[in-house]
């Protein structure tokens, strides 16, 4: 299937990144590219520095060193809202969901970017704003059917199984139509079945929206199975880049999560 | 009859008024998931406000229609509200972000400290009339019906018409627009809500300012009621149970409180005081609050509490 997909240019383009926490490097020169449409993973074992990585791609965390380069443009200082306006999506390890609202009150959320008619029109659903809304319903009911959850469209989020909450987290991220989407360990804590199904999603969003993805994974089996490229962290060192094939049999990574005898 | 409906009715005015401040509070909640303790001090400010612009507009601008004039005062009004609410994004709820709710509740308490110290200073602390033009003779109602009629205060009407359109007007913008449901979405999760491109300062900016305008009409139907004075604080107090038998997150909640509270008050008082010797109208609102407390602690309207183990 990855013969079909035709990979981009480089579209996110991280080079020479350092960020310190007081005496502590959460990363030290990390530098990776990841381009259009591939699905890029970063692994490594716990406290390799994979989520420091991912916020500050984000906007979360601002990097002491590095650049960090989206379409063509660079940043440095930004916010996880202006993050959000270039077109970077991002979904939770520990799931931050807008628990007492429904399920289409969340993912209605990540439209909020998209909707343009003013307050005014928008309370009083008239005009252009209720045909703007129900556009937006219209896609939000899109990605529902997508993600199969359409049973519980009504329910409040905080109600709903680990697993469905983690499908919503994702659906909120895809309302935004985000050119790139960050996941953060996507399959934590989840079953056998549960993994195999989030790994669907994830590989028909790359499919169907052409969404390019970047996730965090420490359960290697999964990563191999859905990535084009992997970039390896220990110890917020980059010790591995290269396709699942060829960081299986880097030396260093084996001996970063087997251990080594020497 | 005609004496029960009476006592029913300003009940239900009193409680409207209640509703009023609730609804400020109810405001905030939902948006930043903060109890904000300085709504009580906004009331006071916002009525200051209007009470000494009313006053000193005519003098400065020359003008002598009433209208015009207090027209003028409650849009500067407004505009000191608006700039309240910037401010307080501003110098305190931005250094605030991703906090826990306890810390902001200690800062809401302090901008009530500042806030009441400074209106004060700038509008003077004496007793200040609001007069804007509601009338306040009483009319009888259902002469026909009963003997003697009903005896129903105008001013009240007018106060429950307005709150019942501030209500309206709130609830389409909570639930219909794409602000409101951003509110929402920053009152569960200040990270979530950012990483999907929701402004957080802007929002915190527009619901302050909200509960600010609310806040302003409570100033001035209270204190057109009872003038404006250090004591209107107080109301907030008076809203507490208010939200506690609504529900802290609900609109409709914070009505519907009020006006239970401001019925069960008046009644209760009236039929039950002689036998208890009176006085049941001051805490009649915090038992019935504590007696929710005990048994439906999200209130008649809340969101219901849901803890995953």
């Amino acid at each position: 299937m990855s013969d079909q997909k035709k990979i981009g240019d480089v579209i996110l383009d991280v080079k020479n990144i350092s960020l310190r926490f007081g005496g502590v490097n959460a990363l030290t020169d990390i530098s990776f590219n990841v381009k259009e449409h591939e699905v890029r993973a970063i692994i490594g074992p716990n406290g390799a520095g994979k989520s420091s990585m991912l916020n500050c791609i984000n906007g979360v965390y601002t990097p002491q060193e590095g650049s960090i380069t989206f379409k063509g443009k660079s940043f440095s200082h930004m916010s996880s809202r202006q993050v959000a306006e270039m077109g970077i999506g991002r979904t939770f390890q520990n799931l931050a969901l807008f628990k007492g609202m429904s399920v289409i009150d969340n993912i209605m959320t990540g439209r909020n970017l998209h909707i343009k008619s003013n307050l005014l029109l928008q309370a009083l659903r008239i005009g252009p704003a209720q045909r703007e809304e129900e556009k937006h319903r219209e896609f939000v009911e899109h990605i529902i059917d997508f993600l199969e959850i359409q049973a519980f469209r009504k329910t409040p989020v905080g109600t709903l199984p680990y697993g469905l909450q983690k499908r919503v987290d994702l659906g909120r991220a895809l309302a935004m139509e985000p050119q790139m989407l960050l996941l953060d360990e996507p399959m934590a804590g989840m079953n056998m079945e549960e993994k195999q199904d989030m790994s669907r999603f994830i590989l028909d969003v790359n499919d169907e929206f052409g969404t390019t993805i970047v996730l965090i994974e420490h359960d290697m089996s999964v990563v191999m199975d859905i990535s084009d490229r992997v970039v390896v962290l220990d110890y917020g060192k980059k010790i591995g880049d290269g396709t699942p094939e060829e960081v299986r049999n880097n030396e260093d990574v084996i001996s970063a999560y087997l251990g080594t005898s020497h | 009859m005609a004496f029960f409906l009476e006592t029913l009715i300003g009940g239900l005015m009193a409680g409207m008024l209640y509703s009023l401040v609730a609804l400020g509070f109810v405001l905030i909640y939902k948006a930043s998931g903060v109890f904000n303790f300085a709504q009580g001090a906004m009331v006071l400010f916002a009525a200051l406000a209007m009470a000494r612009f009313s006053e000193w507009i005519p003098g400065w601008l020359g003008i002598d229609n009433k209208i015009l004039g207090n027209v003028i005062a409650f849009g500067l009004a407004a505009v000191l509200m608006f700039v309240f609410a910037w401010l307080v994004e501003r110098l305190v709820l931005r250094h605030l972000v991703n906090q826990e709710g306890v810390t902001l509740l200690m800062a809401t308490l302090g901008i009530a400290y500042f806030l009441d110290g400074l209106g004060q200073t700038i509008f003077g602390s004496a007793i200040y009339p609001i007069d804007v033009g509601m009338p306040k003779e009483p009319v009888f109602l259902f002469d026909g019906v009963f003997p003697g009629g009903i005896l129903v205060n105008l001013e009240d009407v007018y106060a429950a018409g307005v709150a019942a359109l501030l209500v309206v007007v709130l609830s389409l913008f909570f639930q219909k627009t794409s602000t409101g449901r951003a509110l929402r979405a920053v009152a569960d999760d200040h990270q979530a809500a950012q990483s999907i491109g929701i402004p957080l300062n802007r929002i915190w900016v527009i619901v302050w300012f909200v509960a600010g305008l609310t806040a302003l009409v409570a100033g001035i139907i209270w204190g057109s009621k009872l003038g404006v004075q250090f004591s209107l604080t107080t109301l907030a107090l008076r809203a507490l149970p208010v939200i506690i038998l609504g529900g802290l997150t609900s609109v409709p909640g914070a009505i519907i409180g009020g006006l239970i509270i401001g019925v069960g008050e008046k009644l209760s008082e009236v039929y039950l005081g002689p036998y208890v010797g009176g006085g049941i109208e001051i805490w009649f609102a915090y038992m019935l609050a504590l007696v929710f407390l005990l048994f439906r602690p999200q209130g008649l309207f809340g969101e219901k509490i849901i803890d995953r183990v």
